[in-house]
């Protein structure tokens, strides 16, 4: 006897939010993937951060975590994800000493888009000013260092204070990088998203 | 670097939620005590998991040499001293030992990632993630990774054409600010055709899972994967 089943069908609004998160995962894997070398013995300019920016900017809180929890979660599944096509649980936990920054930009991405939004429905870029913009991004900053530091003396075993002085210089780059955001959605280039 | 490899070892006929379950509670137990029985009591049991998954300690420490090689930098760090003597052995041994806990996490997570296939571990999160959620991430898992490689290759075709055209003089925010927007662009535009697509072929909450089945062999595992997982409670 054949057996009738109704098709709960995905809503339009949902399907656009969702096909977005999962193409912003996409792009933090392959941005996670492009460096570029600076001079001297300055750290490699990593692109990385910005896939939470701009989850955080376009998605808000809900689907902008989803995005980076997806990459996470693709990354610990065995997908080359995470920087120089690394994978796995164990580099999540530790990485390169940096493993915390991981789930570091999973939250960054949630508190940038709670504080850009104040909601669970994100609203057009085009509507965020330049001063939310910039603390959303700054908070979500914070976040992942605030998260990673610890994690990282927890991990490698060193003090406090000398794990913050390891991960310092890549404070001034991280904040060029949050200015580039701004400028980016300032530009209107995602004029409409 | 590691990926997975289609075999026939015990770990590959396991369900892929005893191994998860095994994977985190090796990981949780590894971290909880910093000390060498422990130590050596964790990396004998990732050791098995490796030999259960067909694969060599070896290739592991090859595979993770980067990481592996930043994270031995941890005890110099921690041993350097601004004043005499300079450096301290006492700190510098107890980084070792911190880092030193990392291996039989890498191991274990090595052989989780060559004996299960990404499908397998989106199945397990579809099913262990009840409801909606569950849907959306297993879904979602599914699809980045269908995505990644392309959106990857539009990003290297962008910075290849940034380079092409004289991009390397160009300051640091000029270059960063033109990758960031045409590789957004690309990315946001394969959204809007997936959305489109997703909207056509009926996406539904209700769709087919994956298969997934426990074994009689899988019991003992998912035992093992518990203990070691509240095995820090034990010790309190």
């Amino acid at each position: 006897m054949a057996t009738e089943q109704s098709v709960d069908l995905v809503d339009d609004d949902t399907v656009g939010w969702f096909t977005k998160a999962v193409l912003l995962a996409a792009l933090t894997a392959a941005l996670a993937q492009i460096s570029i070398p600076l001079p001297g013995t300055l750290p490699p300019f990593s692109l990385q951060p910005f896939g939470m920016f701009f989850a955080g900017l376009l998605l808000g809180p809900l689907w902008g975590g989803v995005a980076l929890l997806l990459y996470v979660l693709v990354g610990i599944a065995g997908a080359p994800v995470f920087s120089n096509a690394n994978a796995g649980l164990g580099y999540v936990i530790a990485g390169q000493g940096t493993g915390g920054f991981l789930v570091g930009f999973l939250v960054g991405a949630v508190v940038a888009g709670a504080i850009a939004h104040r909601s669970l429905t994100p609203k057009p870029v085009a509507d965020l000013s330049v001063p939310v913009q910039v603390v959303a991004l700054a908070a979500a900053v914070a976040v992942v260092y605030a998260i990673g530091v610890p994690w990282l003396a927890v991990v490698t075993g060193l003090p406090f204070a000398r794990a913050a002085a390891v991960m310092a210089p890549y404070i001034p780059l991280d904040l060029l990088k949050l200015g580039i955001a701004v400028g980016v959605v300032q530009g209107g280039y995602l004029a409409g998203r | 670097m590691l990926s997975y490899r289609p075999g026939s070892t015990f770990a590959h006929r396991l369900d892929p939620r005893s191994k998860l379950l095994v994977q985190f509670g090796l990981a949780i137990a590894a971290v909880a005590h910093p000390t060498l029985p422990w130590l050596a009591g964790t990396t004998a049991l990732a050791l098995c998991t490796l030999a259960a998954a067909g694969l060599s300690p070896l290739a592991v420490l090859r595979s993770y040499r980067v990481v592996l090689a930043v994270l031995a930098l941890a005890p110099f760090v921690a041993g350097v001293a601004l004043g005499p003597p300079w450096f301290r052995v006492e700190p510098a041994l107890r980084s070792a030992l911190y880092v030193g806990r990392i291996l039989p996490v890498l191991f274990v997570s090595a052989a989780y990632l060559t004996s299960t296939p990404v499908r397998d571990t989106r199945a397990a999160v579809q099913r262990l993630i009840p409801g909606k959620p569950g849907q959306i991430l297993g879904i979602g898992m599914a699809l980045v990774v269908r995505l990644f490689p392309l959106v990857l290759a539009d990003v290297r075709e962008v910075r290849d054409a940034i380079h092409a055209r004289g991009g390397e003089a160009r300051s640091l925010q000029d270059r960063v600010r033109l990758l960031a927007v045409r590789s957004l662009e690309r990315t946001l535009d394969r959204s809007d055709r997936l959305s489109v697509a997703l909207r056509a072929r009926c996406f539904a909450w209700n769709p087919t899972l994956p298969p997934l089945s426990f074994a009689r062999r899988d019991y003992p595992v998912l035992v093992l994967g518990i203990a070691l997982a509240v095995s820090p409670l034990a010790t309190v």
